[in-house]
């Protein structure tokens, strides 16, 4: 089942002079249940295409629908509420809140929904156990290891049962160990609970535990591969 | 949730906070307690005045007031007075003669205000008998007529308990009249120019010198139980003064009343200008606080809080900073406000000017306790106001922005 489908993405950043066409005519569908890397050297609209498909930012042309609805046609207020309920993001650096325990930034989120305490108590526990931080629940973000923290962000991603976790190099800042770690988690994730990952990496480590994996390359994509 | 992390956040530069928490409560400590100071001040003349010098309520002839003309007198003075001790809302009535006399002394002249009032009568209503500072209240010692003066007076004139004066004014009839007086006391307000002006003596020396008829009287006055409802004493007491004119304190002296009345607008502007400066220090402690964090809100608003929400986020951090400073201000100021309330705080040194406008040079704090409730809702109210231009800024932010690192 589609559960996005990209129709002729254009960004263009318009910075004084210059004008950056950051994403260029992209026509893209994502399937449920993907596991997916999008590669590319730096400045190739990674980034740009992950926040227009997440709604966090705007399209200059064309159009995402996400389980068919157009998000780039929502207010600003409807677009929080959307992503709220139907998108994970999990990105590169300041994830979490640093005045909340794991537990509370993973919490925070269901609280947002209005979940009851009960339901947020059992689907927090449940959660970090599963990025295998059942141990740490109760330290804040600056006494947890970057990958630590990273897989916090997951199980935050995770709390309100997105349709679709967006990870934005979610490695980046990790070391090797972390990484592998980390992504053996979203694998098991994606694999037992058929969540949809799609993720942006510079790491070939990362890239290859992807089964699909898109190269884009000054806003277009220059293959698309599934293995 | 909002609450805690409002609250932890307030805590997250702890020096920052923790600065402004001390300056928000010095200012009200500075605040409250100038309040109360000034509240003290006022009550101690508003208490002078009811008590010492015009008491809660007067009758006089109809125009009497306007020159004092001692042929404008009340009839039946006594039988009036006693019907109106009578009423039950009143505590006490005394019924005085009044006249306005040249007094000659050994070294030197004055003028002022002559009561003749019966002591048993007068001691109930105001209470001058108990601020003698020397001799006794027209206790008769031998042939002259007593007179009591106050200190003010005593100390211009040369007097002493035993001085005579002599004193001369016009009678009923119009014609001048003198008679010899001997000082048998000495009293002091905290109003030293009621001190220099009013001189007492018994009724029936006053009557015989102006020749009045018997059983009249220029003013009587009144003391009520309740100080809160003179309206309604009034009219109950208009009823039976038939059309002699009734007055309450405030009427007999409007300055005072005006005095009363605008202390509470003093007292807020006060307080505004003080949170108006504090105001400033809040705004740039919560910019700071929102500068820093761009990259969190932006988070916060990708993964699904909405603006409304941020909005509150910064406006509950905002409050309870300020309202942390707030509380302990305003705790540490009653504190020592109370402590005033029964150590009164010496001014003599600046109230020589003070005194003669009738202000205690010792000062009692009196806080109104729903000054304090006020004070804390202002303080809250600028916890918000302060914060609406940071939480602005945060609302500017992109949620876009949370996924650039550098
Ligand atoms: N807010 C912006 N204003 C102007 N230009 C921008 C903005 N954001 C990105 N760009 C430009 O758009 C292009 C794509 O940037 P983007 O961040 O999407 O690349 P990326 O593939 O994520 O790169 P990296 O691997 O370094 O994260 C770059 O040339 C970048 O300079
Ligand atoms: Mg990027």
């Amino acid at each position: 089942m589609k559960i996005i489908q990209i129709k002729n993405l254009h960004k263009i950043y318009n910075s004084d002079s210059v004008s950056v066409h950051a994403v260029n005519g992209v026509d893209l569908s994502f399937e449920e249940g993907e596991f997916t890397a999008i590669v590319g050297p730096s400045g190739s609209g990674k980034t740009t295409l992950l926040n227009i498909v997440g709604g966090l930012d705007e399209a200059t042309e064309g159009s995402v629908e996400v389980d068919g609805v157009k998000i780039n046609e929502l207010s600003a207020r409807k677009l929080t509420d959307f992503r709220m309920k139907n998108i994970g993001f999990v990105f590169q650096a300041y994830n979490l809140v640093p005045v909340l325990t794991a537990k509370e930034n993973v919490e925070f989120i269901m609280h947002l929904q209005g979940a009851n305490k009960n339901d947020r108590e059992a689907r927090t526990t449940e959660l970090l156990k599963a990025v295998g931080l059942g141990e740490m629940m109760n330290r804040r973000p600056s006494k947890l290891s970057g990958g630590q923290q990273q897989r916090v962000a997951v199980a935050r991603a995770l709390a309100s049962k997105p349709k679709f976790v967006l990870a934005d190099e979610p490695t980046a800042n990790l070391d090797s160990h972390s990484t592998e770690n980390l992504l053996d988690i979203m694998e098991l994730l994606n694999k037992e609970e058929n969540i949809t990952f799609i993720f942006s990496t510079h790491d070939q480590r990362v890239v290859h535990k992807a089964r699909r994996v898109i190269t884009i390359e000054d806003g277009k994509i220059i293959s698309d591969e599934v293995k | 949730m909002i609450w805690s992390i409002a609250w932890r956040n307030v805590w997250r530069n702890k020096v920052r906070s923790i600065i402004m928490i001390v300056a928000i409560a010095l200012g009200l400590v500075a605040g409250v307690f100038s309040i109360a100071f000034m509240q003290g001040a006022v009550d101690a003349r508003i208490e002078s005045a009811t008590r010492s010098e015009i008491s809660h309520i007067q009758i006089h002839a109809p125009h009497f007031s306007e020159n004092n003309e001692t042929g404008l007198y009340i009839t039946q003075a006594k039988e009036l007075s006693e019907k109106i001790e009578n009423l039950n809302d009143l505590e006490a009535a005394s019924y005085r003669l009044i006249a306005e006399p040249f007094i000659m002394a050994a070294h030197g002249t004055g003028g002022g205000k002559m009561l003749g009032i019966v002591p048993e009568k007068e001691k109930r209503v105001s209470n001058i008998s108990q601020k003698l500072v020397e001799g006794t209240y027209l206790e008769k010692d031998g042939r002259m007529p007593p007179v009591l003066i106050g200190e003010k007076l005593a100390t211009k004139l040369k007097l002493k308990v035993g001085s005579k004066v002599n004193v001369q004014m016009v009678d009923m009839s119009g014609d001048l009249s003198s008679k010899g007086y001997r000082v048998c006391g000495i009293f002091k307000t905290v109003n030293t120019s009621f001190d220099e002006t009013n001189l007492f003596v018994l009724y029936d020396d006053l009557q015989k010198q102006l020749a009045m008829p018997d059983d009249v009287a220029h003013e009587i006055a009144m003391i009520c139980a309740n100080a809160d409802d003179l309206e309604t004493v009034k009219s109950k007491v208009q009823q039976l003064a038939g059309n002699n004119d009734v007055q309450i304190w405030k009427e007999l002296n409007p300055e005072m009343s005006i005095l009363t009345e605008s202390m509470d607008e003093y007292m807020y502007i006060f307080i505004l200008i003080i949170l108006l400066g504090l105001c400033f220090g809040i705004i740039n402690t919560m910019l700071m606080a929102v500068l820093e964090r761009t990259k969190e809100i932006g988070m916060l608003m990708a993964v699904g809080m909405n603006k409304r929400r941020i909005f509150s986020m910064i406006m509950l951090e905002s409050v309870m900073l300020t309202l942390s400073g707030g509380v302990i201000g305003v705790f540490l100021g009653t504190l020592i406000t109370k402590y005033f309330e029964t150590a009164p705080i010496d001014v003599s040194a600046f109230s020589e000017g003070m005194e003669k406008y009738g202000y205690a040079s010792q000062i009692y704090t009196s806080l109104p306790s729903e000054m304090l409730v006020t004070i804390t809702i202002l303080v809250i109210i600028t916890g918000m106001v302060s914060a609406i231009y940071p939480a602005r800024k945060a609302l500017k932010l992109n949620p876009a922005e949370a996924t650039r690192t550098e």
